[in-house]
């Protein structure tokens, strides 16, 4: 085989390589996202952004590519959670895009403000809790949190318990305030 | 142990079974895992993989893999990369040319020159006049954490921005580079070849001016680059600088020292290239101090610039508050700091007052 053919066929291999790690986790990591954001849209946004900056950096072939995906998922999406603006926004296209359903409009009301609230609470934790609290709420399980956060797998039920502690003081200190 | 089954093992399974202080406990934590769990849902949704693959290679077709891209400069517009590049190369060899005559160049402020298009190719021919060689290479590495970055950077920490204005993404992405020391030893052999190569007539170099030496150390440096970095700049126009929506970069100031020949030969001898022109010759010469100001060249057909203070000192503010690309440079505690991106003049001089 020449040089030329060669390149080709890792050219080849590689992207074939990216499509299945894409195929494979392209639904968790805007799950991980949308946990965090509470909007589907954007959260596809913040997936093809951590899926881009993974092919830029990395090799679709690297053991710990899955772990990287969900915790860039966690910690983009945590980002934009705390862009004040950008939720304001979010948040008035939520309400629009909700107007439209055919919940009683006090119960929409309602749980408008509750996930408004937790998501606040949310952004307001330390990065690591807080990508563990997503990263486990939108299904991943404890191993697969304990890869992303570079942790022992036994460390990682206490690191949630203690997650929840602390997401409970946050959502009650705000609904307080 | 709460909500993984396969976290449970045996020993700890069987002592809850017939614990019931534990249990208690267990059971407090359970409600609190199905609280937040409730807290934390949302809708199912439903994806189109396909129609997201065909986004994303369609999006990254445009960056090279394996490699961190200059996220500054689009395809669309190379007339001005390839003034860049030269700008780049004129501002390391106009910094790099006041540290002559063994001062040693260590920037405390930062001052403009005004540059055409053929003063930069007149300095960036400079670079072919002898040898560059890396002591230490520059490592340059993309995160996803300020922490990540700053181990990186041998503990620099990134410049944290307080309000980022209306419209700019809050995706970022930290950059890191290391320390990086090269030297450029002066040749009077591949001087006359480069000048003979463009049928040039060069002046004289100094005497002791071949193989003199330049060691410029740079870095260590971290930055955030806030925006989509992928997205495709077609809508540039030719005469933008396709700049990401903000960049914030912090870098340990450059230091420089050189030996055999002086700073007014060396000056002397880069104003005398053929192409030179009298604005900028005029510029250098009003600097005051060359050993402790940083040059920043102004390309004078493309960016406009104006003094401004900045936490308290001289900076100097480049762009304008049409929104097209602006930018902002300052010296502080031996560090340099550059604010620039696709926003406002007055946005960039506000958050470089509130950077912290």
């Amino acid at each position: 085989m020449n040089l030329g053919a060669r390149r080709m066929t890792a050219v080849g291999s590689e992207d074939d390589a990216f499509e299945a790690l894409f195929t494979a986790e392209y639904g968790r990591v805007v799950g991980i996202a949308n946990r965090v954001l509470a909007d589907p849209h954007e959260a596809e946004d913040v997936a093809q952004e951590v899926f881009i900056d993974f092919h830029r950096l990395h090799s679709a072939t690297a053991e710990y590519a899955p772990a990287w995906l969900h915790r860039a998922a966690a910690h983009a999406s945590l980002n934009r959670l705390r862009g004040a603006r950008r939720r304001q926004k979010r948040e008035a296209a939520q309400a629009l895009e909700e107007s439209d359903h055919t919940l009683d409009p006090q119960k929409q009301l309602e749980v408008s403000e509750d996930r408004r609230q937790v998501r606040q609470a949310l952004g307001r934790l330390a990065p690591r809790p807080a990508a563990a609290l997503a990263m486990r709420a939108s299904g991943l399980s404890y191993a697969e949190v304990a890869q992303a956060l570079g942790v022992g797998i036994g460390q990682v039920g206490t690191l949630l318990r203690r997650a929840e502690a602390a997401l409970r003081k946050e959502v009650t200190r705000g609904t307080s305030n | 142990m709460v909500d993984d089954p396969d976290a449970r093992s045996g020993a700890d399974a069987a002592h809850l079974e017939g614990c019931t202080e534990c249990q208690g406990r267990f059971e407090v934590v359970s409600d609190d895992a199905r609280s937040i769990a409730t807290l934390l849902a949302v809708p199912d949704t439903r994806v189109d993989v396909g129609r997201a693959f065909e986004h994303v290679m369609s999006e990254r077709k445009s960056q090279p893999a394996l490699g961190f891209r200059l996220p500054m400069l689009g395809p669309t517009n190379r007339p001005l990369k390839l003034a860049f590049v030269a700008a780049v190369a004129a501002a390391a060899l106009v910094v790099v040319a006041f540290a002559a005559g063994g001062l040693f160049f260590q920037p405390t402020t930062v001052k403009t020159v005004p540059v055409t298009v053929a003063d930069m190719q007149a300095l960036s021919q400079l670079a072919d006049y002898g040898t560059l060689t890396w002591t230490k290479e520059p490592q340059f590495q993309a995160t996803t954490s300020a922490a990540d970055a700053s181990a990186l950077a041998a503990g620099l920490q990134p410049p944290v921005v307080a309000n980022l204005p209306d419209g700019v993404s809050t995706t970022v992405t930290y950059g890191a580079m290391s320390e990086a020391v090269a030297t450029f030893t002066f040749s009077a052999d591949k001087a006359a070849a480069a000048a003979a190569r463009q049928g040039k007539t060069l002046p004289a170099m100094p005497e002791g001016m071949d193989g003199a030496t330049l060691t410029v150390t740079v870095g260590p440096a971290v930055g955030e680059i806030y925006g989509n970095l992928n997205q495709n700049p077609s809508s540039a126009s030719a005469n933008s600088i396709n700049l990401p929506q903000l960049i914030v970069a912090k870098s340990a100031s450059p230091t420089a020292k050189s030996t055999q020949v002086t700073v007014q030969q060396l000056e002397a001898f880069i104003l005398a290239q053929p192409g030179i022109s009298k604005e900028l010759k005029a510029a250098i010469g009003a600097i005051g101090d060359p050993s402790t100001t940083l040059l920043i060249p102004v390309p004078v057909e493309y960016a406009t610039s104006k003094p401004v203070t900045v936490q308290g000192v001289d900076g100097v503010a480049l762009g304008d508050n049409t929104g097209v690309g602006s930018g902002v440079v300052w010296v502080k505690g031996g560090n340099v700091y550059v604010v620039a991106g696709s926003i406002k003049q007055s946005d960039a001089i506000d958050i470089a007052n509130n950077l912290k």
